[in-house]
């Protein structure tokens, strides 16, 4: 079937095209070019006066896994004022701070989302994961594969192991975990705290260990690279949370040592110690190293004000941030010499001094990174506040006055030390469709999405033009998944599943010898069971697409 | 004979390293007989599963042997007559429990799982206070305190020893030292397959008195005064040895299973237990393990939180989905006679059988499953990892397991039932 989008006002950084009236042609779930010698075109859409894009990417959202799941049984009385009810397409569930797999995909799809990335999936729990992820509608998923807190790479690194060694471990997980990309959470700090270290900055050595967080990043990042994974190593900073954590965030964009990393949620690591209460914004030093080094890339974590629930695999911080938790309830768990979780429900209050700064310094962060190519945008949902906020977000970037109303509104010493009402910039449609967009499909490596150029995935989304770009984010006219309308003014009109994106870098499989060992006496299943085949993911995650991505050719 | 590595079914351990031995008979089926890997318990069960007769069970309906077809025919006209179907029992794979949410879907369905009054117990400490928990391999190979609850982390995991308190090595380079506190006076029995080389400590306690023991210990751990006569049951001398034993840990853990604490108001021995953890981990590592995950508790569970947000006892009446650990509760709900129509899914244990009720029945079990009375409908299921392929949450419900086929047969599995069943509901 061939279906023509026509007139559409075309929105395409990727390939250069900005506010440029064409027709889109799809077929067989892609973008093709237009037909010749008058193939009969099926299905037309006239989009005259309305704006096309690709469908967006969240390059790190928290969809599935363990603590998500947690988080969802811990909060009925939250979850449930956020029901929905069951439509002719769609099953009855309730979204609220940790929404239902069912409510995660239809509102991403309504909002014209077709990619979700789940940053923080523990190996151990991964087949669950991919679960959750099989049992998440309409959007594209993906997983990056935790490690750095796991004994058997901290006893390599601790052994003195080559690189070599080092990365034919990670190529082995990312297999076994069918991941898209690896990323370290608090290096080392989730097994320290296993040993009763509530801090660890990034050259302490591990009580156990002796190695450092330095040396894990400078390792995974040297791992990742070499064994040519398109996204950098995606890395969660020591430290969340705590003031004057500017260094330690600094200091790890150091030991990458010029390698391609990724920042997460980088608000949660830009505060510095200054002013009466010792809390302050870093955002301009921590932009200003960004935007010097051009192997960074950061996502923002932008909070936002109300109730939300943090679950993340930093133990340690959790465990410490536990105090705030509203409702006050918690759980932080130790997982299987692997990795750690903590689930802790929050409430960001404008009227409060430090929610307010954490609320300015995610905005300064925005407009003060220049390049619309290297930051991105999330709340690291749930943790920052609820994807659905994301409309919400482009209108702080793209309306000064907006952003300034709310600036007033906020505690006012934390307006007062923020640089936020200095900061004319305000975002263009174009910027928006690059960092929800081009940019992230380009440092996830996906070529076909991202871009609505012949060849790509038909995954694309009309916007109705209106001055108001929280409205207009809010709701598209149009969304289409591969090829299928499936979202029509905001809401699903049919059900799909989308694919799930796993890169397969080449490795020596010789590791599985060590690795057979330290299962057999260690852990707590044998290698086999932990290793997630090609054949099972497609079943149990619910995707016939497993997408295998290519790696660079080993740069070694 | 074929002999295959299998990941035993039948407790939350989900122990991956047993050797089955498949007997084929020229029916098709097969008789399978564990040599290596399994407990005592794991083997009674391969052992029930029988003979290869079992493989080829036939369907029945209103108490006469029946086709399939004509038994699936049967259900579903007793389904699209329900004006408030329960679904109940869900003794279930992923797979069993994703099949059974679209039906439950389609009927509006109260659902709730055989044990979940046993669950909410551990549930309500969740959503109440939360916890400090870990999994195996922490326990394995870090503990060197285990505070024991009860007897069920022998009689009801029996390799739990074995495998995860007394393991040949451990990660951290030197052989740990473990000392054991055993709580109750019921663990006079389990306690012989403990290990003689630990330090062990017998509080003795009877179950009732954990409550107050649990916030006793709190409070003690957390620098106040307590008086412990007023915990007459346990010996002053005891009680004041366990918390100099808490307080010494290096990493402690305490390991309960949630059946055992069988007495009213069981939650508040659980919360005072969460509010003791949280303060022994003011200053040192302490973890919760509570020990579940057999037939499909964890598993129904965690498949019906991520899809509807929300976990049992739940409702999907009208289009929505509601939690209500009370009003939806199996046992409430056909007390009030608010179901009409009872569908019992239970396919890893011939155990869990439908309670008796004055509404019809309709079960989709295990071949040999033990039922009190002969059902409205019975459709034999395969059981997940002995006739299908399966998945499996594990007691820590942080590893999930692929349970592989072990032999072939006719009977369908849950989701392929369930199907069948959607499909002529229309």
């Amino acid at each position: 079937m061939l279906t023509k989008l026509a007139n559409a006002v075309v929105l395409d950084p990727a390939n250069g095209v900005n506010e440029v009236v064409a027709d889109l042609f799809l077929r067989d779930g892609r973008i093709v070019p237009p037909p010749v010698g008058g193939e009969r075109v099926d299905r037309v859409y006239d989009l005259t006066g309305l704006i096309a894009m690709a469908g967006a990417i969240d390059l790190h959202t928290h969809i599935g896994g363990g603590k998500v799941n947690l988080a969802r049984a811990m909060l009925p009385e939250i979850d449930r004022r956020d029901a929905l009810p069951a439509t002719e397409v769609c099953g009855a569930c309730v979204g609220g701070a940790a929404p239902s797999t069912l409510a995660t995909g239809y509102r991403y799809a309504a909002m014209g989302y077709t990619a979700c990335f789940e940053p923080a999936m523990l190996p151990v729990n991964a087949r669950q994961a991919h679960m959750e992820m099989g049992d998440t509608p309409l959007v594209d998923k993906g997983a990056y594969a935790l490690l750095g807190n796991d004994d058997f790479f901290l006893r390599l690194l601790a052994g003195g192991a080559v690189q070599a060694e080092v990365n034919d471990y990670v190529g082995w997980i990312l297999h076994a975990t069918q991941a898209m990309a690896i990323k370290v959470v608090n290096a080392g700090g989730i097994s320290a705290f296993k040993f009763n270290q509530r801090k660890l900055d990034v050259d302490d050595p591990h009580p156990h260990y002796r190695v450092s967080p330095r040396q894990v990043i400078g390792s995974l990042a040297r791992a990742v690279r070499e064994l040519g994974v398109p996204h950098p190593l995606h890395v969660h900073a020591s430290n969340l949370g705590v003031p004057g954590n500017v260094e330690s965030t600094l200091a790890t964009i150091d030991a990458a040592e010029g390698r391609p990393i990724h920042l997460t949620h980088v608000q949660f690591h830009s505060y510095g110690t200054e002013g009466e209460r010792k809390f302050s914004s870093a955002a301009q030093r921590i932009a200003e190293a960004v935007n010097r080094a051009a192997n960074v890339s950061v996502d923002v974590g932008q909070i936002i004000f109300g109730q939300t629930v943090t679950a993340s695999a930093d133990s340690m911080l959790q465990h410490r941030n536990a105090r705030h938790a509203r409702p006050h309830k918690w759980v932080v768990m130790d997982i299987e010499c692997d990795s750690g979780c903590g689930v802790v429900p929050f409430r960001y209050r404008d009227k409060d001094f430090v929610n307010a700064l954490q609320w300015a310094i995610g905005l300064e962060l925005f407009l003060l990174v220049r390049d619309p190519w290297r930051v991105f945008l999330t709340t690291d949902h749930p943790n920052g506040g609820p994807f659905t906020s994301y409309p919400h977000v482009i209108k702080l970037l793209m309306d000064r006055g907006f952003r300034n109303d709310l600036l007033a509104a906020v505690h006012p010493a934390a307006a007062e030390l923020s640089s936020l009402q200095d900061l004319q910039r305000e975002y263009s449609l174009y910027e928006i469709a690059i960092m929800t967009r081009a940019a992230p499909a380009r440092i996830l490596g996906l070529h076909d999405r991202g871009h609505v150029g012949a060849g790509a995935a038909a995954d694309v989304v009309v916007y109705e033009p209106d001055p108001d770009p929280e409205r207009m984010f809010a709701k598209p006219r149009y969304v289409f998944k591969d090829g299928e309308l499936v979202v029509e003014r905001g809401e699903v009109k049919s059900v799909s599943w989308g694919s799930i994106h796993t890169v397969k870098p080449q490795f020596d499989r010789g590791i599985e010898r060590k690795l057979g060992d330290y299962f057999a006496r260690y852990q707590t299943m044998s290698m086999a069971s932990f290793k997630l085949g090609d054949d099972e993911v497609r079943e149990c995650g619910r995707a016939p697409g497993l997408i295998v991505h290519p790696c660079q050719d080993s740069i070694r | 004979m074929p002999c295959y590595t299998a990941t035993c079914p039948f407790c939350g351990l989900l122990c991956d390293d047993l050797l089955v031995e498949a007997e084929v008979a020229e029916t098709g089926g097969a008789t399978l007989r564990p040599v290596q890997g399994a407990c005592e318990r794991s083997r009674a069960a391969f052992a029930k599963l029988g003979a290869p007769e079992y493989a080829v069970a036939s369907a029945r309906a209103a108490g006469r042997p029946a086709t399939l077809e004509a038994a699936l025919d049967a259900a579903s006209a007793a389904l699209r007559q329900a004006r408030r179907p329960l679904i109940g029992g869900l003794a279930v794979d992923v797979a069993g429990m994703r099949a059974t949410l679209a039906l439950a879907r389609r009927l509006g369905a109260i659902v709730d799982h055989a044990a979940s009054r046993i669950k909410y117990r551990n549930l309500h400490v969740l959503q109440e206070a939360g916890w400090i928990t870990t999994t195996l391999a922490e326990v394995k190979n870090r503990a060197d305190l285990l505070v024991l609850v009860g007897d069920g982390w022998h009689a009801r995991f029996p390799r739990f020893v074995e495998r995860v308190i007394a393991p040949e090595t451990d990660l951290l380079g030197d052989p740990l030292t473990r000392r054991i506190i055993l709580v109750d006076d019921t663990a006079a029995r389990a306690a012989a397959a403990l290990p003689q080389h630990f330090e062990r400590l017998s509080l003795n306690a009877p179950t009732s008195a954990l409550p107050e023991l649990f916030a006793m210990l709190g409070a003690q751990a957390a620098g106040q005064a307590v008086d412990p006569a007023r915990l007459p049951a346990i010996a002053a001398g005891l009680l004041a040895q366990c918390a100099e034993w808490l307080r010494a840990a290096r990493y402690g853990v305490v390991a309960w299973a949630a059946a055992d604490l069988d007495f009213p108001h069981a939650e508040l021995a659980l919360q005072a237990l969460s509010r003791l953890l949280r303060v022994l981990n003011r200053t040192g590592r302490f973890a919760g393990l509570p020990l579940a995950g057999t037939n499909g508790d964890l598993t129904a569970n965690a498949v019906h939180t991520w899809q509807t947000g929300i976990a049992f006892p739940a409702s999907h009446a009208n289009g929505r989905i509601d939690f209500d650990p009370h009003r939806y509760a199996m046992d409430e709900v056909l007390a009030r006679r608010e179901a009409d129509c009872l569908l019992w899914i239970s396919s890893l244990s011939a155990d869990s059988a439908p309670p008796p009720c004055e509404i019809p029945t309709l079960v989709l079990g295990r071949a040999d499953i033990e039922l009190r009375t002969e059902p409205e409908v019975f459709v034999p299921v395969a059981t997940p990892g002995i006739d299908c392929d399966g998945h499996l949450l594990r007691t820590d419900k942080v590893i999930s397991l692929h349970l592989r086929r072990l032999r072939s047969g006719a009977l369908p599995s849950v989701p392929q039932a369930v199907d069948a069943l959607l499909k002529r509901l229309g």
